[in-house]
């Protein structure tokens, strides 16, 4: 598992959770930032890059799921993973079809937390890898193509 | 105590008793006057049209009587008088004189009617010439009386009754003729007998009588009731006066009693001629109305009160059953709305716990990195502290798991309904339940047992739904053992296995208290329940029926009473 790299932000109304789940992870070599709630989540995301979020799904004023969609659509390319109270299999399929990634049911062990985390890491690898491929094809098109393009323009 | 300080209950029983008896009078006064009032205007529209109708019938019958006796009478003295008249225009004045030629003429008359009882002759000066006849009046001399003056004046002349020379009483009949300038009278007596039975003898009833007055008042025929000839009748103070026509009239008698009259005047407004009848005689039909309408008041209204009271008290105790009813009813939809508020309220509980058991975890989990650390560190070393110390922090995770699976379970069971039809596999999915009820069971002393057969087929189901219901069942079972057995003893038995026609059954099977026959039938019903005041809704067993009936499926239940209950599941497989 390569967490190397990993920006990961944490995103729940309890303090205490915060804080110590990003003294653990901090032991464990991952360096997480926080947010208290779904308006500043958003505004970290605006600033600085992530690759994965833990979105809790019930918080005051903004809740879960619409931080989720405005992510969606504001920061596209970042992995969710809904973090749910409510244990109930609803929640968790909403989530999943407004287009989070994975979900967690609280109360969780900091382990599976871990785990999830870099699977969403690694699907954005590979995500990235696939824009890059598309990107660099685009570039390297045979010399024909070139040609014919430059007498069209 | 204050008497007006009452409990809530106890003046609210004390409304429902007024109300109901606001409702009793209501009914009584309605059954009672609507049926009563009617009846009684009709009977007494009736009563009086009756009444109205028989007076005049029987005012019209006396008076025909009277005319028709008037008429008779008068033609009884017209007769007489023609008869007389007839010998007169027949006979000359010497020819009677004539003592034989009297008696002849005498005895022809007798013929022709026996009312005569003696004829005799006069000549203008009034002596009486010749007789024919019972007693001895030939000689005397009648040129002052009254009878003789009119009879020459009038040509003729009918008397009162009288009593004259003979003593006796006695009416005569006159008639004058005067030829070749010289007058004659002969005149005849009326048998007095005769004729009173000739007035006398009509038939009115019982008590209905005929009888001649003169002006005076003086009777000139026998009354029947009472009063002889020529005597006064004591009843009448002043003369009589004649009227026109026929009069009908009630008066009280001297006896008291009250009479009907018809009076007519005849024989030249000499004679008055009563008829009367004994009122009550003549309206005895009308004392026999009354008495019936009297009786049929009497019993129509006694039965129309007596229906009023007998349904107005059925009716009365039904209303009071029905509210009794409605209560209960209301009480149990009062728990079933509490409880799943509380079902509702154990949902945002779990919600909340899971938060802090986050927390717990997080803490645990950075407590068991600082330890490893410290202990890497060398800063701890091992001892039995410090296994204690790793041991209990162990704990903590496990509790904390502990905490978080029933949390889970709460919210499992407390979702909103929208099934979500799934394939529902039995082998894992009974033992889940069983496993919720283990431990509430094996404090009670229960046996939990289950068999899930090897080739269950699968279920299409809402696995909430199905957990509800078997969960429902398990917790009946456990309430019954528990009635029956106390702490120790019970089993419960889950099974699942295939049934035929695609279909699989799942037995839940207690030894517990069992249900009554007579329950067993109503043991679906909505609302039913054994259970006393304040514990079970009774909805759980009809909506578990509903859930699996929605399934497809099919809930029934054996029992002996005393002994256990089985019950029985199928629900069609997937397959």
């Amino acid at each position: 598992m390569n967490v190397q790299g990993m920006k990961m932000m944490l995103v729940d109304d309890e303090e205490r959770f915060l804080s110590t789940t990003k003294k653990l992870l901090a032991k464990k070599g991952v360096d997480v930032l926080t947010a208290a709630g779904g308006a500043e989540a958003l505004r970290i995301l605006a600033s600085k890059t992530v690759h994965v979020v833990i979105l809790d799904v019930k918080m005051p004023g903004m809740d879960g799921i619409e931080t989720l969609s405005i992510i969606k659509k504001d920061f596209p390319l970042v992995e969710v993973i809904m973090l749910t109270g409510h244990g109930t299999v609803e929640t968790a399929v909403e989530g999943l079809k407004s287009g989070a990634t994975d979900f967690l049911s609280k109360p969780t062990d900091i382990d599976e937390l871990l785990i999830k985390a870099e699977e969403a890491y690694e699907k954005r690898l590979r995500l990235e890898e696939k824009i890059r491929m598309a990107q660099s094809r685009k570039i390297m098109k045979s010399p024909r193509e070139i040609i014919k393009n430059a007498d069209r323009t | 105590m204050d008497i007006t300080k009452r409990e809530p209950e106890t003046a609210m029983r004390d409304q429902k008793t007024n109300s109901s008896k606001q409702i009793r009078k209501y009914i009584l006064t309605c059954m009672i006057l609507v049926p009563l009032v009617p009846m009684v205007v009709i009977l007494a529209i009736g009563y009086f049209y009756f009444t109205s109708a028989l007076t005049s019938t029987s005012t019209a019958t006396m008076r025909r009587i009277a005319e028709d006796h008037r008429q008779m009478i008068e033609a009884f003295l017209m007769e007489r008088k023609t008869d007389l008249e007839f010998v007169l225009y027949t006979h000359s004045f010497d020819d009677l004189r004539r003592q034989e030629r009297l008696g002849a003429v005498f005895e022809n008359l007798l013929r022709k009617s026996n009312a005569f009882a003696d004829l005799g002759l006069f000549d203008e000066n009034g002596l009486h010439v010749a007789y024919r006849g019972p007693y001895h009046l030939a000689g005397k001399v009648y040129k002052e009386a009254v009878w003789f003056r009119e009879a020459l004046e009038k040509g003729h002349y009918i008397s009162d009754v009288f009593l004259g020379y003979r003593n006796i009483p006695h009416f005569i009949v006159a008639v004058s003729r005067e030829v070749d300038g010289r007058k004659m009278v002969i005149r005849a007596t009326i048998d007095t007998v005769m004729f009173n039975d000739l007035v006398k003898n009509v038939r009115i009833g019982k008590t209905g009588e005929a009888y001649l007055l003169n002006r005076e008042g003086i009777l000139q025929t026998e009354r029947r009731s009472g009063g002889s000839l020529m005597e006064k009748d004591p009843e009448i103070d002043t003369p009589l006066v004649p009227h026109p026509g026929i009069q009908t009239l009630v008066k009280t008698g001297l006896t008291g009693q009250d009479y009907l009259y018809a009076t007519i005047w005849m024989n030249d407004q000499k004679w008055e001629l009563v008829v009367r009848q004994d009122k009550a005689e003549v309206f005895k039909a009308l004392q026999t109305t009354v008495y019936l309408v009297v009786l049929a008041v009497v019993l129509g209204g006694g039965v129309i009160v007596a229906t009023a009271v007998y349904l107005a008290e059925r009716i009365v105790v039904r209303i009071q059953k029905a509210d009794m009813d409605k209560g209960h009813l209301q009480n149990q939809l009062v728990r079933a709305g509490r409880l799943a508020e509380l079902g509702e309220m154990a949902a945002g509980f779990a919600h909340e716990i899971n938060n802090p058991l986050q927390i717990i975890k997080s803490e645990h989990a950075l407590i068991e990195t600082i330890l490893e650390d410290l202990k890497q560190k060398q800063v701890l070393t091992e001892s039995e502290d410090m296994a204690d110390l790793e041991d209990s922090i162990k704990q903590i995770v496990l509790q904390v798991n502990r905490c978080a699976e029933i949390t889970h379970s709460i919210l499992k069971f407390g979702r909103k309904n929208k099934a979500e039809i799934q394939k529902v596999a039995l082998d894992q999915f009974i033992p889940e339940i069983t496993k919720m009820v283990q431990k509430k069971a094996q404090v009670q002393g229960i046996t939990v047992q289950q068999h899930i057969a090897d080739d269950t087929p699968q279920v299409y189901g809402d696995p909430a739904q199905l957990q509800q219901v078997l969960l429902n069942l398990c917790n009946n079972a456990i309430d019954a053992i528990y009635a029956r057995h106390g702490s120790s003893g019970g089993y419960l038995h889950v099974e699942a296995g295939p049934d035929p026609d695609n279909m699989i059954w799942i037995k839940v099977a207690d030894n517990g208290c069992g249900i009554d026959e007579e329950n067993l039938q109503k043991v679906f019903s909505p609302f039913f329940t054994t259970k006393p005041v304040g514990e079970g809704t009774g909805l759980g067993l009809s909506i578990c029926y509903g859930i699996i009936a929605g399934m497809g499926g099919k809930m029934e239940v054996s029992s002996k009473s005393g002994e256990g209950t089985t019950f029985y599941v199928r629900l069609p497989t997937t397959g």
